[in-house]
């Protein structure tokens, strides 16, 4: 593979030939990569995505600056330690994800979904007014609330914002939009009746627990009724029943503390303040956290299902 | 040779102690997500899997690059017969590298709370894509850095007409590096477009530069263990550069299946990408033949071993672990799972981690003047990590097989519930082969650091050189043929397994031709890596040691043909 020495080699014209060889890739190169970003061909771009009133490209902000590749992948691109992004939007819908995002640590359940369908801009993204018909719509989104619901997830609690929640699921609503060339496969069985699919045992045992626990309890207490309303409508997920911080305050000693607000004034957390937050979340922010991370119930909950909810917390609050 | 010629090459010390240190912490971390892998909830909220998974590419990046720097500024002066100019820079550059690291391993926990420090339109601290987590002010610092390598580097090289083509690889080498390092210096709106410049960074680094300066590199360190002809060795440099390129430059379109780019790169990539491994079977086959060209023993094993493992890991991490998932009808598959980290552990570690430390072991007992270091803990080392390296690839390839099927074929995407179980075995095995890569990186940092420091150990003179039988006995180019054969056999099996993922019968829920293909293809593989690369360096230990036992060796030739 090589001249002997003393022999001559060429050199000079054999580095030019190589050159110049190179220099007709770097045309093809070239030309392929300026056909590839043509508006002509149709490719979804961000600028034109919007979700509610925020674009996507606010949103790529959003999923760069939390890092969101170093756990998942877009486009398949990314870490391997939680799933593709890509196509998340399309299969588990705008509520789901919105229930998600703010309270990352847990599962939205069926009651948080139905919350975020509340608000009529998510409703309209969706396409979906009812709990019903948005599972119906998002086949994924079903699935999740079904097998997962409740159940605290892998991923740690962000310190997102509303807003920043809204523009990520513009960038997600983009990244479903675009055309990936087939990727990733659509999968021709229902990977649910494998046993790969199997729930790990003691989310099982934990399933099968719990109605044995509800049918022999007949009449429930009010306190007792307040705890799986917070379970049922996705309270959980972001208040602890200890004095641990998840995303909003945890419960535990809360009931008849002095509450700092945002502007300097204290509060007593006493039935009235309660019920207010419930209804009103963003009526009396606190002192180190954001308004516009808890929903408001005020059209999920009946006031005797709030004033359970009010209960249990006053149980937690006794010690 | 053991002293230096230039006083200036005492500067490459310092950044190999530097890359000996983050490779150390770099393990560390790999070894921390591995356990992350295991149990999500470890340090969920303090330390998120994603910073640390930034630390751990990033420090791999910022070692490899040290690596680099210290081989060129080394060699530099031996290629040039003068001093580097401008040692000042080469100063600064230093202190430049430390801060840097030091301003970028604290700049990414902003991740976690979201900061990017958006100015101007660009994030200032971190920006969140993978490879290129460093935010833009870290950019520019590395950018300035890059320049002065390049204008060090250009400034001791000879006049242009007297350049040979290592002089050509390494000055076109650092040229690029810092030309293509600026693609990822701006946020782009697009997806689709941002993730086509992202590629131009990081393939045309590790594919058209790191490749090209490892060629060049490997090539004079040849030269300088050998005593081979500067002009042979400068003919297989040519014929390398000029296949990674020609092969390399249009081959970057196999990042462009699916990023949303059109189709007609499925065809552009899986063409030219199956040219890849060309050079990189050039390259294995020119450390056969340099390292046979007499019979003379090697004087510095463990620096040998290291180039070799750089040679062998090129041609099965990036070459044959590479080609399985080039083609559109395999990467379909491969795209976003384990089995693409099979692939980029072997190669990227393999490849030019190894040819760093290859190197170290060549230049740091010259400039602390020890004739005779004790060669043993550097082999274990090399054997440590080169095992632990073949393992982990094992341990994700075969992860990333189930993955595949759990996830794309059966459609599973819960990975608490369904996937993270079913690859709960591979993933357990990571950690373990961590270990053991993890101890031999000790050894490495703990022998390279004290080495001519701590006291001497007089038992380097009870190695016996083997006899030459069995494993130890002359290995022909026939046999070597043999070796590299094997390899692209369990190679093409594994390709088969990835491409039988478009079978119906595995789509109708059957994994038996995958897993059996993969659980026959990647231990095939790895295994015959491990055993042709003992069977290397056994035959040429047998050929002596002439610095242990110059008077045996002398009096009874081993090995003489």
């Amino acid at each position: 593979m090589s001249c002997k020495p003393g022999e001559l080699c060429y050199e000079g014209v054999k580095r030019r030939r190589a050159l110049a060889v190179l220099g007709l890739m770097a045309l093809i190169f070239v030309a392929l990569s300026a056909v590839s970003f043509l508006d002509s061909r149709g490719q979804a771009v961000p600028s034109a995505v919007d979700y509610v009133d925020v674009d996507a490209v606010a949103g790529k902000r959003v999923f760069q600056a939390y890092n969101c590749m170093g756990c998942h992948t877009i486009v398949g691109n990314g870490a391997y330690f939680g799933p593709d992004l890509t196509k998340l939007y399309d299969h588990a819908g705008p509520a789901w994800l919105a229930a998600f995002l703010p309270s990352a640590g847990s599962w939205p359940t069926n009651g948080a979904v139905k919350l975020q369908l509340q608000d009529k801009a998510v409703a309209a993204e969706a396409g979906a007014d009812t709990i019903e018909a948005y599972l119906e719509k998002y086949p994924a989104a079903a699935e999740r609330v079904a097998r997962r619901g409740g159940q605290t997830s892998h991923m740690p609690n962000l310190p997102l914002s509303r807003q920043e929640v809204q523009q990520l699921i513009a960038f997600l609503k983009y990244t479903s939009a675009m055309n990936t060339e087939g990727w990733p496969p659509v999968p021709k069985v229902d990977g649910l009746t494998f046993p790969q699919a199997t729930p790990i045992p003691a989310t099982v045992q934990k399933a099968a627990l719990a109605p044995a626990e509800t049918t022999a309890v007949a009449p429930v207490s009010a306190t007792e009724h307040g705890a799986e309303l917070a379970e049922e409508n996705g309270c959980t997920a972001c208040h602890a029943p200890t004095k641990e911080k998840l995303v909003g305050p945890g419960w535990g000693g809360l009931y008849g503390s002095t509450v700092t607000l945002a502007d300097g004034s204290s509060v007593v957390a006493d039935d009235a303040y309660l019920t207010e937050k419930i209804l009103k979340p963003d009526a009396q922010v606190v002192e180190g956290y954001e308004a516009g991370v808890m929903p408001s119930f005020a059209e999920l909950l009946d006031a005797e299902q709030i004033a359970n909810v009010v209960a249990y917390i006053r149980s937690l609050g006794e010690n | 040779m053991f002293r230096i010629e230039y006083r200036t090459q005492r500067l490459s010390l310092r950044f190999f102690m530097v890359m000996l240190v983050l490779f150390f912490f770099q393990t560390a971390l790999g070894l921390l997500l591995s356990a992350q892998h295991l149990d999500p909830t470890l340090l969920a909220g303090t330390l998120n899997f994603n910073v640390i998974r930034t630390q751990h590419l990033n420090l791999a990046i910022f070692w490899i690059l040290c690596g680099f720097i210290g081989t060129i500024l080394f060699v530099g002066p031996l290629l040039s017969k003068r001093e580097l100019a401008a040692p000042w820079m080469i100063k600064f550059l230093f202190y430049a590298l430390l801060a840097v690291v030091a301003w970028n391993l604290a700049t990414q926990l902003l991740a976690q709370q979201g900061i990017a420090g958006w100015w101007m339109g660009q994030p200032m601290f971190q920006e969140g894509l993978e490879y290129l987590e460093a935010g833009r002010i870290a950019d520019v610092v590395i950018l300035i850095g890059f320049a002065i390598l390049c204008y060090v580097v250009l400034r001791t090289f000879p006049p242009l007409k007297q350049w040979n083509e290592i002089h050509w690889g390494l000055g076109l080498g650092v040229l690029a590096l810092t030309l293509v390092w600026v693609f990822g210096m701006f946020f782009v709106e697009r997806l689709d477009l941002q993730e086509y410049f992202r590629w131009y960074v990081v393939h045309y680094w590790v594919e058209g530069v790191w490749e090209v300066i490892h060629i060049s590199l490997v090539g004079f360190l040849l030269v300088l263990l050998f005593k081979a002809d500067v002009k042979s060795v400068g003919y297989a440099v040519f014929w390398g550069i000029s296949l990674v390129w020609l092969s390399g430059l249009i081959g970057n379109a196999h990042h462009y299946f699916w990023i949303g780019t059109p189709e007609f790169w499925q065809f552009w990539g899986s063409l030219f990408s199956a040219l890849e491994p060309l050079p990189l079977i050039f390259c294995f086959w020119h450390i056969y033949l340099d390292a046979h060209q007499d019979s003379k023993p090697i004087p510095n094993m463990p620096a040998f071993a290291f180039l070799l493992g750089s040679v062998v890991l090129e041609q099965v991490g990036a070459g044959i672990l590479g080609f399985t998932m080039t083609f559109a009808l395999t990467n379909v598959w491969s795209h976003g799972t384990w089995v693409t980290a099979s692939h980029a552990h072997l190669a990227l570690f393999g490849t030019f981690g190894m040819l760093g430390l290859a190197a170290a072991y060549y230049a740091v007992p010259i400039m602390r003047g020890v004739t005779n270091f004790d060669q043993r803990p550097g082999k274990l080392a090399f054997w440590l990590v080169f095992t632990g390296m073949l393992g982990l690839g094992f341990a994700f390839a075969i992860g990333g097989t189930i993955q595949v099927f759990v996830y794309r074929t059966l459609g599973l995407d819960w990975f608490g519930g369904d996937v993270g179980p079913a690859m709960l075995f591979t993933k357990a095995m990571v950690p373990l082969f961590g270990l053991v890569f993890a101890a031999g990186v000790y050894l490495i940092v703990y022998d390279l650091i004290t080495l001519g420091l701590r006291e001497p150990s007089a038992a380097g003179d009870a190695v016996q050189v083997p006899a030459l039988s069995g494993w130890s006995r002359h290995l022909t180019g026939w046999e070597t043929g043999i070796w590299l054969l094997g390899m692209w056999v369990f190679g093409a099996l594994i390709t088969l397994g990835l491409l039988s993922f478009n079978l119906a019968t595995v789509q109708e829920g059957s994994a038996l031709i995958p897993y059996v293909m993969g659980g026959v293809g990647y231990p095939g593989l790895l295994l015959v890596t491990l055993f042709f690369v003992r069977r290397f360096l056994s035959s040429l230990e047998a050929r002596g040691h002439a610095k242990v036992v110059p008077l045996v060796s002398a009096a009874a030739p081993a090995g003489a043909t």
